[in-house]
């Protein structure tokens, strides 16, 4: 039996992580499990770890064990994580040779090289998945990355047909929702509301992609309502300030206060490197315009 | 036919038979005849007897009321009739006549008069004023089942065992009888005879038709409250029903079912239905109009011998061998659910026999028109149980018993337009149906114990077990159900298929949430359990009475319903009443003093409460003094019950502000240990009893000036002088030496002289009362020999006579080490509360203050009028300017046509990168605000500078990265990646992607709303480099915008034009202040000169009036300083023309009438009045007109034409000169 499926020991502890409830992950306890389901809660408390900012520690975790390679994959997200983009690309191309049918391997390693910028080889190393939800997340936000929203459609589409209710597929079709708008912004809006307000699935993660959904529906107030009750969960999330900061300047306010917060908290948020270099385009724009007589 | 199980019994009586029954038309009382020759009276709403009467010798078979009058009247097999008065709990007389049992008695409706029926095979008419048999009415040759007045006409209608049924007319009776305007003795002589003759001659009550069809006796007859028919129960087992019209009466059909004798019948009072009672133990219910079976509730044991109706409200009641059972046909709860403003709700329409779906506006006060039909729902017989609402898709789940439970999802129209039958809707089985979430409804099914979890298209997403015995599902918050069994609820987790709290809470029937979705009141009959979101008990209460229904308050308090009261509780569970009830209510929704409530036909009512006493309880509870204190001054709360409960709930400081009555003040400051007060009160009613409890009570604190004022006002020296010693004032210990010495009281003398040490005045004291050897002991111990000796001398003894005890140290008194007495200790503090400190300190302050915002909190409803209010901020500019900004309502955005020839060409490719959406802007639009959000700022500018001829872009940069900012948004998606960037568009509802369009921040209507105003406000303020700044900034945003229609493209036009006005106006003025101060510039002809025209020039751009005003008003009072009396004529002439404020009118008349005296102007000025000119922007001089210029083809400010090629002083941005294809807003 799949242990992700409904009736699976694994469904709680797998639906948290993908509800960005990590710490939930953390603490959930795993000594009930059946031997077969140890690992994989491991991986997926490890992940969860590192998506918490502890990659360094995960690494020393992982470091000293055998080589399964669902923990070499995990030391190559740690790795990525902290910054050894290169050294974690290698290990996980070794792995894509010796474990490419790992679905672990294949979820992580995808994670791995699309964040390295290699959307192709993600695509390859994913695309040998078997009935691997968390790959075919992957596969589709990689598509949407690539804004081939055609793809992500037909993925989802398949996914749909073989896995009907589940988070991620939800997850995965809202992602695409979200793109594509019209109808499907309201559809999207609800399955991540339905995490988001629910307490034993609300998580800041599910409350920012309420307030985007609502944002992207020109529901302003509510948007603002959503995302302020997750910076009073989480203050420093990259995500909900960044979102709150385009939702200041949609309604006319203000941005400059919540820029410098962001630029504090998370320097590195593609918001900020890309109003940089729109900033810099400007200027250079700017320069073939010139009045016939100074003033 | 089916069996329902579904009978709403109310009540239930044991006892011997019961042959007659009558329903008390107000009050909630039933009568009932038995067999064992006892009427008893009971209340079925609580359940209890009554009363008894027992006077009747054998079994009584007839019961009724009468309709106004405190009276019943009784027939029964001792041949009697009974009237009785059950205020004074007895017969008051016997009406004798009939010659064999009586079957029936009824009153009339209008006159004084009594029907009976006898075995005797007669009707009888009884007046009961008088007491008199009027009419006996024979032609029946068995006995007389059951006769019955016509409910308006003079007709009486009978049944007999003769198999027939008889309708008389007493019209003739009723002429008789009735009051004559004068009588003459003779007449009432003849008028008394002939009655006589009448009962034996008959001519006042003929048969008018004999209605032969039953082949047995017939037991039952009645008529219909309104149309001609009746209906009839006889022996043959049959129903029968009667139509007649003025001539003739027929049989019209006969309803077969009962298998046994038919007792009784009986129209429904309201609905098209029959009901009869047969000795088959069934009790059936016929369609009037198709005379078939809708139901039958079957007893085990019991054979029906009697039914009757109560004449208002839908209840009806049985009589049976062993008692009586009242009972309802259906349930009258109208099924209904709130969102926000709305009520859904469900009513029965009469005519259509079907239930229709409708609407009401609470704030409007105002119902929709019927949205839907549900004429396909169940049964027309069987009124929906629940309505659960759907916001999100604007559906409707209703449920029904009907067919064994099912549900409907249907979809409501937009608006009604009547009953409308859905045309499309989605059903399936079970007992309970709700949503769950958006998209997702949960569906009981009892049968099976299972809960189904669907989604829109009603297929299962997931099912599981429900706990043993669930009765019912209700809504749990996101994500949850509350299920609800017998003995106890359960939080069920939908996603975790798991149940994650549960609560011992026996019968739950009805569940409400608060409107913060934080509470759950969870209501059973007699009990209502407050729960948190969670399941955990936060209070339960106990109500004798059924709770009907509840509704929370915005504040949190929860208001239910009980058959006979509106009450409410807190959430600790402190209760009270609100309001009675006239007749049951189910609550809606409470919106400050008003309670939304359905009535038992769903009629929307409201009802008006007086929420002061649980508010005040709240702010309590809470602590919120503020609003405490703003009710009590607003509102007659003070009562005894208030008082005793703020006193009995630990508040005996709050309770100390209500109370008058010096006697309960006392008592409470005591209690709240407020000494002030109570000394206060003790000093007005000055009893000893008070000072001797202020004392003990004061000494506890440690505030001895108050005891000692006690002590004083007991007169207890001794205390008062122990209390000096002991707080070390000595003093007052020695005044109280010398009151005692006075009072002639040696003993507190003695004492006072031992507290103080004083030990001469002590052998004084001695001496004086001749007590020479204590004296003498005390001189000697204190060494005083030559005291000593004077003693001995004194009393004429010798040293050697006296036998000394062994002597010790002398007695030192203590010595105070801290002056204690100076200030009271320190030990307790005096309760003054933060209430009673903002009652008597702050009071006006806090007043003032918090008036609003309490009445916000409070919610007494004058929100709306604040808000007018607000909106009313001294707006400078008049109300045609409002109107304008108004006028600019964007709409919807209409889609720009795709340009031509536009080809996509992505989706051609198979693989690699697509282009994002935000490329697609760019190709979709040419509107350069597009090309910016799309990040595509060379074309953006290329196309500004067509169209414009704009060519320094830094001053847009900041509009320029404020759209692009608001383009996308980032949505976390998987863990490790970077967020998923999104579009953000300002065509929500397009989904095509070669049309979709970004979204702009700060578009025409937030412009003309928000920095317009801003705009405006620092001119009236006087911050002109603010103004400028805003204005050019408004400029710059209205050069990368996008409008809706091109009506806005001229409403966008009308901003630029005016924004522009205003930066030339205020830059005018500004450069007329950078000349210098005043008076350097006075001392500088020129520079006065060019400061005098400079003012002038303000006065010439197009701004709004009031604006000009304050222009002109600075222009003119410039030109008075300097002696331009003419100019100064001029400009306030223009004051005047254009009218306005007062003041500035005021000051323009003087100027005008001092002017006028002179009208000469000092300096030359180059300002014509008298002519035509606009204002360069840049040289602020003016351009004639005749004269050429140039401009700006973006904000169309004026220039000389030496100007040209320069970039426009106002925008910033374009080229003065510079003619482009025009500004594209709208494509």
């Amino acid at each position: 039996m799949d242990p992700y499926s409904a009736e699976g020991e694994l469904i709680n502890i797998h639906n948290h992580f993908h509800q960005g409830q990590y710490q939930a992950v953390v603490d959930f306890d795993t000594s009930a499990l059946s031997p077969d389901n140890a690992l994989p809660a491991r991986v997926l408390q490890l992940r969860a770890r590192v998506a918490l900012g502890q990659a360094a520690a995960v690494l020393a975790d992982v470091k000293g064990e055998g080589a399964a390679p669902e923990l070499e994959a995990v030391a190559a997200l740690a790795a990525h994580a902290l910054g050894k983009t290169e050294a974690a690309v290698k290990a996980v191309e070794r792995l894509a040779v010796v474990a490419g049918d790992n679905a672990t391997v294949q979820t992580l390693g995808g994670t791995v090289l699309q964040a390295a910028g290699r959307s192709e080889e993600a695509l390859a190393v994913l695309g040998k998945h078997e009935g691997n939800l968390e790959a075919v997340a992957l596969v589709v936000q990689i598509h949407l990355q690539q804004n081939r929203n055609d793809l992500a459609v037909k993925e989802v589409a398949a996914a749909r047909r073989w896995a009907q209710d589940s988070l991620l597929v939800n997850l995965a079709e809202s992602w695409v929702g979200m793109r594509l708008g019209g109808d499907k912004y309201q559809q999207a809006f609800y399955v991540f509301e339905e995490l988001a307000q629910a307490p034993a699935t609300t998580s800041v993660r599910s409350l920012v992609s309420q307030a985007v959904a609502e944002l992207h529906l020109g529901r302003t107030e509510e948007a603002q309502a959503a995302l302020e009750e997750a910076m009073k969960k989480e203050p420093g999330n990259a995500e909900a300030i960044a979102n709150l900061l385009v939702l200041s300047v949609v309604t006319g306010k203000d941005p400059k206060e919540l820029t410098s917060t962001l630029q504090k908290t998370a320097p590195q948020h593609p918001f900020l490197s890309d109003l940089a270099e729109k900033s810099e385009l400007f200027d250079k724009a700017a320069t073939k315009y010139k009045a016939k007589v100074a003033a | 036919m089916q069996a329902s199980s579904g009978m709403l019994t109310k009540f239930e009586s044991k006892s011997s038979r019961a042959k007659g029954i009558a329903f008390h038309p107000k009050r909630p009382w039933i009568l009932v005849a038995l067999h064992s020759s006892t009427i008893q009276l009971w209340d079925y709403r609580m359940g209890t007897l009554i009363d008894r009467f027992e006077e009747h010798d054998g079994p009584v078979r007839g019961v009724d009321f009468h309709k106004t009058q405190p009276l019943f009247v009784s027939g029964g097999d001792d041949y009697k009739i009974k009237v009785w008065s059950y205020q004074t709990r007895r017969c008051l007389f016997t009406l004798n006549g009939h010659l064999d049992y009586i079957r029936t008695v009824f009153f009339h409706h209008e006159l004084p008069w009594i029907v009976s029926a006898s075995d005797d095979q007669t009707i009888r008419i009884w007046n009961w004023q008088n007491r008199s048999l009027l009419c006996t009415m024979t032609g029946h040759n068995h006995y007389a089942m059951c006769a019955q007045f016509h409910p308006k006409d003079d007709l009486v209608v009978s049944a007999s065992l003769d198999q027939s049924v008889r309708v008389w007319d007493i019209s003739g009776l009723r002429k008789k009888h009735s009051a004559p305007t004068s009588m003459s003795f003779e007449d009432q002589v003849a008028r008394a005879n002939a009655n006589q003759t009448d009962m034996f001659g008959n001519t006042d009550a003929v048969v008018k038709f004999v209605l032969e069809g039953h082949d047995r006796g017939v037991n039952w007859v009645a008529f219909h409250p309104t149309m001609p028919l009746i209906v009839s129960a006889g022996d043959d087992r049959l129903i029968k029903l009667w139509r007649m019209s003025e001539t003739k009466a027929w049989e019209v059909d006969t309803c077969r079912g009962h298998f046994q004798n038919a007792n009784g019948c009986l129209f429904h009072p309201h609905q098209e239905l029959i009901l009869s009672a047969g000795e088959d133990k069934t009790i059936r219910v016929w369609d009037l109009n198709k005379r078939t079976a809708v139901n039958s509730f079957k007893r085990e044991n019991d054979r029906f011998w009697v039914i009757a109706a109560h004449p208002e409200i839908n209840l009806f009641a049985a009589g049976h061998d062993n008692g009586v059972m009242v009972f309802k046909l259906e349930r009258e709860r109208p099924a209904s659910a709130v969102h926000q403003n709305q009520l859904f709700y469900i009513t029965k329409d009469k005519h259509l026999q079907s239930y229709l779906v409708h609407s009401y506006d609470f704030q409007k006060d105002a119902e929709s028109p019927t949205l839907l039909n549900l004429k396909k729902l169940g049964s027309p017989w069987v009124p929906p149980r629940t309505l659960s609402y759907n916001p999100a898709e604007r559906s409707i789940l209703v449920t029904t018993t009907a067919d064994g439970g099912s549900y409907e999802l249907v979809n409501l129209p937009r608006d009604g337009s009547g009953a409308v039958e859905p045309t499309e809707f989605k059903r399936g089985q079970g007992n309970s149906a709700i949503f769950v979430a958006r998209n997702r409804f949960a569906v009981l099914n009892t049968a099976t114990q299972t809960v189904d979890i669907k989604d829109l298209a009603n297929s299962t997403t997931r099912s599981f077990k429900a706990p043993v015995g669930t009765t019912d599902i209700y809504f749990g918050g996101t994500g949850n159900l509350l299920i609800i069994t017998p003995t106890a609820v359960h939080l069920y987790d939908i996603q975790q298929k798991k149940t994650t709290a549960e609560l011992a809470v026996s019968g739950v029937k009805y569940v409400v949430w608060s409107n913060d979705n934080l509470y759950a009141a969870l209501l059973s009959k007699h009990n209502v359990t407050i729960v948190t979101k969670t399941l955990e008990q936060v209070s339960t209460l106990h109500e004798t009475i059924r709770i009907k229904s509840a509704a929370w308050d915005d504040a949190g308090v929860l208001l239910y319903s009980t058959l006979n009261h509106v009450k409410y509780t807190l959430l600790n569970g402190d209760n009270g009443i609100v309001r009675t009830l006239d007749q049951t209510v189910y609550l809606v929704r409470v919106k400050g003093r008003s309670v939304h409530c359905l009535d038992r036909s769903a009629k929307p009512k409201v009802l008006l409460i007086d929420p002061t006493e649980y508010r005040f309880k709240l702010a309590l509870v809470k602590r919120n003094y503020e609003e405490m204190l703003h009710i009590i001054q607003n509102s007659s709360l003070v009562g005894q019950s208030i008082i005793s409960y703020l006193q009995k709930k630990g508040y005996p400081e709050i309770a100390l502000q209500f109370v008058q009555d010096p006697t309960t003040r006392f008592e409470l400051a005591i209690e709240c240990g407020n000494l002030e007060v109570a000394v206060e009160m003790a000093k007005q009613l000055d009893r000893p009893k008070l000072w001797t409890r202020l004392s003990a009570e004061a000494l506890a604190h440690g505030n001895h000036g108050v005891v000692e004022m006690c002590y004083q006002k007991l007169k207890q020296f001794d205390k008062l002088s122990f209390l000096y010693l002991t707080t070390g004032d000595n003093a007052k210990l020695s005044r109280m030496a010398k009151i005692a010495e006075h009072r002639g009281d040696f003993t507190s003398r003695f004492q006072n002289n031992v507290y103080l040490g004083e030990v001469e005045d002590r052998i004084q004291m001695f001496k004086e009362i001749d007590l020479y050897p204590l004296a003498y002991i005390t001189a000697k111990s204190h060494g005083l020999d030559e005291e000593c000796q004077q003693i001995l001398e004194a009393s004429g003894l010798t040293e050697e006579q006296l036998t000394l005890p062994k002597l010790g140290a002398p007695l030192t008194p203590p010595k105070p080490v801290v002056p204690t007495y100076k200030a009271n200790w320190p030990t307790k503090a005096t309760s003054a509360s933060v209430f009673e400190r903002a009652l008597t300190g702050q009071l006006e302050g806090l007043t003032l203050e918090d008036e609003p915002s309490a009445a916000a909190a409070t919610g007494f409803g004058d929100e709306e009028e604040g808000e007018a209010g607000g909106k009313r901020t001294s707006n400078l500019v008049d109300v045609e300017e409002e109107e304008d900004a108004a006028g600019w309502d964007l709409g919807d955005d209409i889609v720009p046509e795709v340009e031509e020839g536009f080809v996509n060409v992505e989706t051609a490719e198979a693989g690699g990168a697509g282009s994002s959406e935000a490329e697609m802007w760019a190709r979709n639009s040419p509107l350069a605000v597009d090309h910016v959000a799309g990040g595509s700022f060379e074309t953006a500018m290329q196309l500004l500078n067509r169209q414009v001829g704009a060519v320094s872009f830094a001053p847009l940069k900041p509009r320029f990265l404020e759209v692009y900012q608001a383009s996308k948004t980032y949505l976390p998606a998987a863990a490790g990646l970077p967020p998923l960037v999104n579009y953000v568009r300002r065509t929500v509802e397009e989904l095509d992607p070669r049309k979709v369009l970004p979204i702009i921040p700060r578009d025409l209507e937030t412009l003309a709303a928000n920095d317009l105003q801003r705009g405006y406000d620092s001119m009236k303020a006087n911050r002109l480099e603010d103004g400028v700044r805003v204005f050019k900034g408004i400029l710059h945003a209205v050069l990368v915008n996008a409008v809706g229609s091109e009506s806005e493209v001229a409403e966008a036009k009308k901003l630029i034009t005016s924004a522009s006005e205003y930066a030339v106006a205020m830059s005018i003025e500004l450069a007329r202040r950078s000349l210098g101060p005043q008076d350097a510039v006075n001392k500088n002809p020129q520079l006065l000169k060019r400061s005098l025209e400079l003012s002038g020039y303000f006065t010439i751009p197009k701004i709004e009036v009031p604006h000009r005003q304050l222009a002109l008003l600075n222009a003119m009072n410039l030109a008075m300083r300097s002696k331009n009396y003419n100019s100064a004529l001029s400009f306030a002439n223009r004051i005047l023309a254009n009218g306005g404020a007062a003041k500035i009118l005021e000051s323009a008349k003087k100027t005008k009438a001092q002017c006028e005296r002179n009208p000469h102007d000092a300096v030359e000025i180059e300002f014509d009045q008298f002519a035509e000119f606009e204002v360069c922007a840049a040289s602020h001089t003016p351009i004639y007109s005749g004269t050429a210029f140039e401009e700006c083809a973006f904000d169309g400010s004026k220039y000389h034409t030496k100007y040209k090629g320069g970039v426009c002083r106002v925008c910033e941005v374009c080229e003065i000169g510079k003619h482009g294809s025009g500004l594209k807003l709208f494509a």
